[in-house]
């Protein structure tokens, strides 16, 4: 599968944990272990019963050169659960809202199907669910996380590329890795807070 | 992010209107002018809601109260632990078993699909004879019982009137094999066929050549350094290993990657060799010239466990890296680099045996090259170098009393080993079977039992194998779906998928795992063992299946463990008695080898004495004609050979196989991507759509196997993309009756 890429790649200081404000949930990617086998894709698709057509995650390619110098870069991607989300400053309804963990979800009872959200991410994150006429997304496997269970993508990365956890929490996985290493975001100069760190090559 | 609806899986009905044939249609109020209006207002600042203030979360939610089955894949053959959720005896999600050593808690792609295999809607529902004639599609429903009386009948009527050996018997790598080949044996038949031959033979009698075993492990935690020659195991992915080596990357080790095509293992490999088709043996060969020449190997090792050091090196004092160079198009300097890089990490360092070697005629040879460079590096048993093979599967389990099989005195019509003698039986010939069937000779077959195995899509040349068919009495075939061995056979037998039966135990590491039935079988499908007894028992043979049902044969194998049957249905797995298990052995270093002189034979006098080279030789593979190419297959990460292209959700990631082709030969053709193109061999002629991309050698295409299917059985892969085996040629080297699935050449030309 080929995705377009959305959205420039910027380097950041990679965020600090703060234990003081509560949890936020957060990916942290490391793209040199991604190899691009779906697992992830088909794996969300089965967890959170995705209709045939749509999915909620992807893995974007960055294929540079010509034969034989070549280079190839896996880049898995899913709502960035923006912690200034546009989708949720355009929803008419409001039935995109913003959980305290930092959780961007849909109430479906809200939720016209008007598909503002859907223009105004800039990530491609969001898709109409034509049985439902609502928009839907990537939860972050909410339900998983509520049952204290990693992500379906997570867990399923055969490569070890995805990496889950809250960033407040120093002892948390993903904070020791943004600890260590260089980071880069999608679109960090739209303000969006994006909530998925790519970990540097 | 594609929104195409696929009307095919909406348009199908399901009992329960289960996903993914979702009917509810959500009513929707009409949007009025407030609502539209609030967009373009400034919105407020709104406090973030707390976890209890917030909505509730109102979307899909599955189950929070379910029942954990444990047991084992089979989208592959790699068979990771699965463990599967269950609610009111539907099936939602498939999870990887963290005590496996397969999955280690993970599944791949095809094994997150498992329940798009169960729940397909174009499953075999039940026993099926044909009403017309063959591949036309006409099927009466019978009873198993009826099913059954009819295949033994005509199984006892070739029998009697042509022998036993009139009767040709293939399945594919799976744990119910020793069964399957219990009814062969005990039928009488010597004519077997498996997919060896079209996969791993080459590697395989090499290793047997070299080291008497089979295959040697790997030890991916403290490798430096890894050689692959076409091993693309981040697009084939054998779970447990693909992880390992991603780990191994990931921890710094340098991976060399020799492939024509810029594979995803070669995008993440740190050094990608475009090789040139037919040629891994030269490089390998130099690698070998330069490690001897320059002193480099383990002295030690090859003093004492190795025969036949100084004829390889007089054999091998011509293969320079210039010449090497002058073959296989990768610069001497970088061939000698290579060679230093990898004596210098040895023991740390592999090359890896890799897996369907079967490209070339000179596969074997290339085959014994990397078999030979490990052992002069002295990785045998170190940190990061190769390991001992461990146990068979069914080790050290209980096993069920049967008589002795009846003598065999028919020849074997795949030519083992009347004409392919270094071949072990177990692996046979299978291109040579189905040549055979269709020559008449040495004698004529009549009837053909398949078993999960799809040979019309597998072996080269489809148009051949369905002349063979047509000079068979009968074709029974068990499957789960109707794919195109199934479309052109005569009777038609629906097995249980792998979540919905028992087969026999399967050892891993130092533990048993269990395959059970995760729910009950759909429709009117059974497993395996119970086709086989039932079977058996009609063919007048029931003494070679002693066994009441699934569950007694499982308590029968489970004898000797101290344990039953419920507790391991419930834990999944059970240690195996310390001492038998396959990892007990794997623990004694191995300084003897299997091999007639006990030692890791750089020279083989068992190939001498069958009068084939005693080491490694170069073998020029012939040239691309003019205007050819060579036409490479490879799998990709989210398909399983022949057998998951219509699964809905592997076809939803993977829907067709284009033709890979470089821009330089596309463009003297007028060909871009998405323009439809011919592809053709002596073997026959395909339309197809080209994919133009820098990652293929310009003088070699690629397109993935298992596509093109013919069964109007399967709805989402009829004619979905081309088949490969329309195209390939059928070349068996005569050392491993390795197929050699690369050296067909073909044209391209725009349609």
């Amino acid at each position: 599968m080929t995705t377009n890429l959305k959205g420039m790649l910027t380097h950041i200081e990679p965020p600090k944990p703060n234990p003081q404000a509560g949890r936020r949930w957060a990916f942290v990617i490391e793209p040199d272990r991604c190899i691009d086998c779906e697992a992830c894709m088909v794996a969300c698709s089965v967890e959170n019963q995705v209709p045939v057509g749509h999915h909620r995650n992807w893995i974007a390619h960055r294929e540079k050169g010509k034969f034989p110098y070549l280079s190839l870069h896996f880049e898995p991607e899913n709502c960035h659960h923006c912690s200034n989300p546009p989708c949720e400053m355009v929803c008419p309804t409001g039935a995109t809202f913003r959980r305290e963990d930092g959780l961007v979800l849909i109430n479906y009872d809200d939720c016209i199907g008007c598909r503002y959200c859907m223009m105004a991410c800039p990530y491609d994150a969001r898709y109409f669910d034509e049985d439902r006429g609502v928009v839907d997304k990537c939860t972050f496997c909410v339900h998983r996380l509520d049952a204290g269970q990693p992500p379906a993508c997570v867990e399923t990365c055969i490569g070890g590329a995805r990496h889950f956890g809250d960033i407040n929490d120093p002892e948390s996985e993903v904070a020791k890795l943004l600890a260590r290493h260089e980071v880069y975001v999608r679109y960090a100069e739209a303000g969006t807070g994006p909530a998925i760190f790519y970990i540097m090559d | 992010m594609s929104s195409t609806p696929h009307p095919e899986i909406s348009a199908q009905s399901s009992p329960d209107s289960a996903w993914p044939y979702i009917t509810r249609r959500r009513f929707l109020g009409v949007m009025g002018g407030a609502a539209t209006a609030l967009i373009f207002s400034q919105k407020p600042d709104i406090p973030l809601l707390t976890s209890e203030m917030a909505p509730a979360y109102e979307g899909h939610r599955p189950p929070t109260q379910y029942e954990v089955v444990h047991t084992l894949c089979e989208q592959c053959v790699w068979r990771c632990g699965v463990r599967a959720k269950v609610k009111d005896g539907r099936v939602f999600k498939l999870d990887g078993n963290p005590h496996h050593p397969h999955a280690k808690g993970k599944l791949c792609p095809r094994g997150q699909a498992g329940i798009a295999t169960l729940y397909d809607p174009d499953r075999l529902q039940y026993p099926l004879i044909r009403a017309g004639e063959r591949g036309g599609g006409k099927w009466k429903r019978v009873s198993w019982e009826d099913a059954l009386d009819y295949v033994a009948s005509r199984m006892l009527e070739i029998k009697e009137k042509y022998g036993p050996e009139a009767m040709i018997f293939s399945t594919t790598h799976n744990l119910i094999q020793t069964q399957f080949e219990n009814l062969l044996k005990a039928y009488g038949s010597p004519n077997y066929g498996t997919q060896r031959s079209l996969c791993f033979n080459a590697m395989i009698l090499s290793n047997l050549m070299t080291y008497g075993l089979e295959e040697p492990g790997r030890d991916y935690s403290s490798a430096q350094y890894i050689i692959l020659t076409g091993r693309n195991l981040m697009e084939a992915i054998s779970n447990s290993e693909t992880q390992d080596l991603v780990a191994a990357i990931a921890r710094g080790a340098k991976v060399v990657m020799l492939d024509p095509r810029f594979t995803k293992t070669a995008a993440k490999a740190s050094e990608w060799l475009p090789i040139k088709p037919g040629t891994d043996l030269a490089f390998h060969l130099a690698l070998i010239h330069e490690i001897i020449e320059n002193e480099m190997y383990d002295e030690e090792f090859v003093q004492n466990y190795t025969v036949g050091f100084d004829e390889l090196k007089s054999a091998v004092s011509g293969y320079t890296p210039e010449w090497a160079a002058s073959k296989c198009e990768i610069p001497a300097d970088a061939i000698r680099r290579i060679a230093r890089e990898f004596a210098l990490a040895a023991p740390h360092a592999f090359a890896h045996p890799n897996w369907r070697t079967s490209n070339f005629l000179n596969s074997f040879q290339t085959e014994r090259a990397i078999a030979i460079l490990n052992a002069l590096v002295g990785n045998w048993n170190q940190p990061g170098g190769l390991v001992g093979g461990g146990g068979g599967e069914g080790e050290g389990l209980g096993t069920i009393p049967q008589p002795p099989y009846p003598r065999v005195s028919a020849l074997r019509l795949d030519g083992v080993p009347w004409k392919y003698p270094l071949v072990p039986f177990k692996l046979g010939v299978f291109q040579e079977l189905r040549d055979n069937i269709l020559r008449g000779d040495p004698y004529q077959a009549k009837g053909w039992f398949i078993y999960r195995q799809n040979p019309l899509n597998s072996l080269p040349e489809r148009r051949k194998t369905i002349e063979a068919f047509s000079k068979l009495e009968f074709i029974v075939t068990i499957d789960i779906s109707m794919n195109d061995t199934a479309w052109f056979s005569d009777v038609v037998l629906p097995e249980a998928t792998y979540l919905e039966r028992y087969d026999p135990l399967a050892v891993v590491g130092d533990s048993v795992f269990i395959r059970q039935p995760v729910v009950a079988p759909m429709y009117e499908s059974k497993p395996g063992l119970w086709i086989f007894k039932e079977l058996g028992e009609r063919l007048g043979l029931g003494d070679y299946f002693q066994y009441q049902d699934e569950e007694d044969y499982l308590r029968k194998q489970l004898e000797p463990l101290g344990v039953t049957l419920e507790e391991l249905k419930e834990l999944g797995h059970f240690p195996m008695p310390r001492g038998e298990s396959a990892a007990g052995e794997e623990e004694t270093p191995a300084l003897s080898w299997n091999t007639p002189s006990g030692k890791v034979e750089l020279a083989s006098e068992v190939l001498r004495n069958s009068e084939f080279p005693p080491t490694p030789i170069w073998e020029e593979p012939p040239a691309a004609p003019a205007d050819q190419f060579y036409l490479l297959t490879g799998k990709v990460a989210q398909h399983t050979q022949f057998a998951t292209q219509n699964n809905w959700l592997l076809h939803e990631r993977v829907p067709d196989n284009p033709l890979w082709i470089h821009p330089d030969p596309a463009r003297d053709r007028g060909i871009e991507s998405g323009d439809e193109v011919w592809v053709e061999s002596p073997g026959g002629r395909v339309k197809t759509v080209a994919l133009v991309t820098e990652r293929i050698r310009p003088d070699c295409v690629y397109m993935t196997p298992g596509f093109g299917k013919v069964s109007k059985g399967m709805s989402l892969a009829y004619r979905a993309g081309v088949s490969d085996s329309d195209l390939h040629l059928s070349f068996i080297d005569e050392i491993s009756g390795s197929q050699a699935l690369s050296q067909t050449t073909v044209t391209v030309t725009k349609a």
